[in-house]
């Protein structure tokens, strides 16, 4: 009655209202399902790009949620989705093929080793430093897992194109980070003056990286010998575990990407017996999937856009050239048609999620040298979010490997 | 079209034709793989051919004219091992069996040749549900009169055929109780069943001529029928087969077809007649269901019996012939199946009742198939 000092009508909210990050949250989850839907209904392309598509506006209006490089909070979005989806790919790579089709494997390291080179070629040839054009070509080496696995599960793809798609993906991922981990080292050397350092952290990395990755696999094939693991149930317990063993990488410095592969590719060739994963970890792997597709979409902006189109151009033409090269010069012996080739050459173009991860890494340990990137790389990056999906799915259907129309 | 004439050919010759499974290596389920696995082996010289066949996910192959059980065995090794080399170039699997346990015939594709497209055109979604695997067995045969006699008087043995070489118990992930469920697809077709009773070349012919005017078949290959002559060959092929798990029992059973197709030519123990045909589809559909443990009617007593005892009494009959036609080790795997170890059916049924898991299942038939 008396003694209450707020207005009769306390209990209104304020004005203006005031949003939370849940409200930009769900915005978000709702309008980028809404623009995925609609550019596969409408446009016949994959969904991703829809999401995708939603990160680039919210950027290019510079709403200030966003710039180039990951907010910490994001970065941990991304990491989980990432590691869904490398551990699905690593679960589809199956190291005897390597070893009965020898010229797939020379056609994986013909790629990387090309597109290294033509990238650090084209770079130079523009005037970048070597330094910095080493970093973007060891970068540039990586096709994003992350598109690759979304597009051939939307459109349910099968055959040989999918099948080295995905080995060489996950192949060149791995060559990818090992590379960036080695220029960082010499970066290391360079700055501070000792070799050690050049070597040590890389080595630190992938021992590290394959012990966690061997603990996760080993915990992983324990549960499925009692769980059967295509119910609803198992599946949130794998995810458990892989974002538990996520933790543990970051505790110990260790390769968030690197991790959730090799798992993934140990668990697949430990045993003959043959995995039946749930279908890409149920509705929590698919909502973090659409939020890693409409973060990676928006690591941008347009000033660095202005600044690294040209560089970031080259680099993309140089890379595309180099993988369809490879792909295309080793299709016959390595048991496809040239058609084939050039198709798989296609997939292997897009650029996204564990990219702009090696980078975000660079960034935070050295920020000056990675400012030099950061323009060419993040263009490339926020181009090849949008045709990177339509270039894995066009090439996809020209061979007739959707099973989707 | 007319009926073509009946080719010569050299009596009681083998030809083995053999319709295989291709699967991908994560689920083990089929996949379109036959038009990259042709491209392969089109490279290779074989003592035989590769051929694909309806949908993507099956690819057929076939022996040339065998004389014996040793050479049709020697001839299916090396198409076999030439196969498995290509098909591990392309990580995909081979396998046996009559049908593929748990794909979904909705999600096969036709291969694309222009009788393949119009099958499909006519048969509508029986055609990818045709995804079945069968094995085809030719004899050669002195005559298109004695091709006939010869056709009339296999017809007896189908179910010891089936029963034999029954390996589809599982049907898209259930076990249909049936040991060879492949066959159910096959009767859907409408020119399925069997040869009409003729006796002479002559009266077929004029069978023949009367369903070609009626629009209603342009060749042979129009009729879907369990024993059927094929003039262009100058043999008659048997058609009722699952496709084995192995090779060795894909030629044991060809080889014990011809060794009853020898005793049936020389010696005469039945005269066919018409009547015979009367309890056929029973004991037809005993050996889908039941494989050795059906009832088979004797057509000419009226008898009662299980296949397995008439395919014991049939082995006892046919050993003289055996022997003359070095087909000794075909008849005792044969005997052996009977015995303890039962056909393909059941190792498929029992290896699922250990592994609970049917791409597992699919698996060891692989590595069944490759070894």
């Amino acid at each position: 009655m008396t003694g209450d000092p707020r207005s009769d009508l306390f209990f209104l909210p304020a004005w203006p209202p005031s949003a939370d990050a849940v409200l930009w949250v769900s915005l978000t989850l709702v309008i980028a399902a809404l623009l995925g839907e609609f550019v596969y209904r409408w446009l016949r392309l994959p969904r991703v790009v829809g999401y995708a598509a939603v990160g680039t506006i919210v950027s290019a209006l510079d709403i200030g949620l966003t710039g180039p490089g990951l907010k910490p909070g994001l970065r941990s979005i991304v990491d989980l989705a990432l590691a869904l989806l490398l551990f699905e790919l690593g679960s589809r790579i199956n190291l005897r093929w390597l070893r009965t089709n020898p010229w797939l494997l020379a056609t994986s390291l013909a790629e990387a080793l090309l597109t290294f080179i033509a990238v650090h070629l084209a770079l130079s040839a523009l005037g970048t430093d070597p330094r910095t054009a080493t970093a973007i070509a060891a970068i540039a080496i990586g096709t994003s897992p992350a598109v690759v696995m979304r597009v051939a599960a939307e459109f349910d793809a099968s055959g040989q194109v999918t099948e080295r798609m995905i080995v060489l993906t996950g192949l060149n991922t791995f060559y990818a980070v090992l590379a960036s981990k080695f220029v960082f080292g010499w970066l290391h050397a360079e700055y501070v003056g000792s070799l050690v350092r050049a070597f040590a952290h890389p080595l630190y990395l992938l021992a590290g990286s394959a012990i966690v990755a061997g603990l996760l696999a080993f915990t992983v094939s324990l549960i499925a010998r009692r769980l059967d693991l295509r119910n609803e149930n198992s599946t949130l317990l794998l995810l458990g575990m892989i974002l538990l063993a996520l933790s543990i990488t970051k505790m110990a410095n260790l390769s968030t990407l690197l991790v959730p592969l090799l798992a993934g590719v140990m668990l697949r060739n430990s045993t003959e017996r043959p995995w039946i994963w749930p279908r890409h970890f149920g509705t929590a792997g698919g909502a973090l999937v659409l939020m890693l597709f409409v973060i990676t979409g928006s690591v941008w902006s347009v000033d660095t856009l202005v600044a690294g189109a040209a560089l970031g151009a080259v680099a993309i033409v140089a890379r595309a050239a180099a993988k369809l090269v490879a792909t295309t010069l080793l299709a016959a012996p390595s048991g496809i048609s040239m058609r084939q080739g050039l198709a798989l050459g296609i997939t292997l173009a897009p650029m996204s999620g564990a990219a702009i991860v090696m980078m975000t890494e660079l960034q935070n340990l050295y920020p000056e040298f990675a400012s030099h990137l950061t323009a060419a790389v993040f263009s490339a990056i926020a181009f090849l979010e949008l045709v990177g999906p339509i270039a894995v799915h066009l090439a996809l259907r020209w061979v007739n490997e959707e099973n989707i129309r | 079209m007319p009926l073509e004439a009946f080719a010569e050919s050299r009596a009681l010759t083998l030809g083995l034709e053999l319709e295989l499974q291709i699967v991908n290596t994560h689920d083990f389920d089929l996949t379109h793989g036959a038009q990259d696995l042709l491209r392969l082996v089109g490279k290779r010289k074989l003592p035989g051919e590769v051929k694909p066949e309806m949908t993507g996910s099956m690819i057929e192959l076939s022996t040339g004219v065998c004389r014996d059980y040793a050479e049709a065995r020697s001839h299916l090794a090396e198409l076999r091992d030439v196969l498995v080399t290509c098909a591990n170039k392309l990580n995909i699997g081979l396998s046996g069996g009559g049908t593929h346990p748990f794909q979904d015939w909705s999600q096969r594709r036709i291969y694309d040749t222009p009788r393949f497209h119009m099958l499909s055109e006519l048969y509508g979604y029986l055609s990818k549900q045709f995804t079945i695997f069968g094995q085809h067995v030719h004899i050669g045969c002195a005559g298109p009169d004695a091709a006939l006699v010869l056709l009339h008087g296999l017809s007896r043995f189908i179910p010891h055929f089936i029963a034999l070489s029954a390996s589809s118990p599982f049907v898209q992930g259930i076990d249909t109780g049936f040991h060879s469920a492949r066959l159910n697809s096959v009767f859907a077709f409408p020119l399925s069943g069997r040869a009409p009773f003729t006796l002479t070349w002559e009266e077929f012919s004029r069978y023949f001529d009367k369903m070609a005017r009626t629009g209603v078949v342009q060749s042979m290959k129009d009729f879907y029928w369990d024993i059927r002559p094929k003039p262009e060959f100058g043999t008659i092929e048997v058609r009722v087969l699952d496709t084995p798990l192995t090779i060795e029992k894909a030629a044991a059973l060809a080889a014990y077809i011809q060794c009853v197709a020898r005793w049936l030519s020389f010696e005469q123990p039945f005269r066919p007649v018409e009547d015979d045909y009367l309890v056929y589809t029973f004991n037809r559909f005993q050996a889908c269901r039941f494989g050795f443990d059906g009832t088979f009617v004797d057509p000419q007593t009226g008898e009662h019996r299980t296949i397995r005892e008439d395919i014991a009494e049939t082995l006892a009959e046919i050993e003289q012939h055996a022997i003359e036609l070095g087909a000794e080790d075909a008849c005792r795997r044969v005997r052996d199946d009977i015995g303890a170890l039962g056909n393909d059916a059941t190792w498929i049924r029992q290896t699922y009742e250990r592994e609970n898991l049917l791409p597992e299942v699919v698996r060891q038939q692989c590595l069944r198939w490759s070894r």
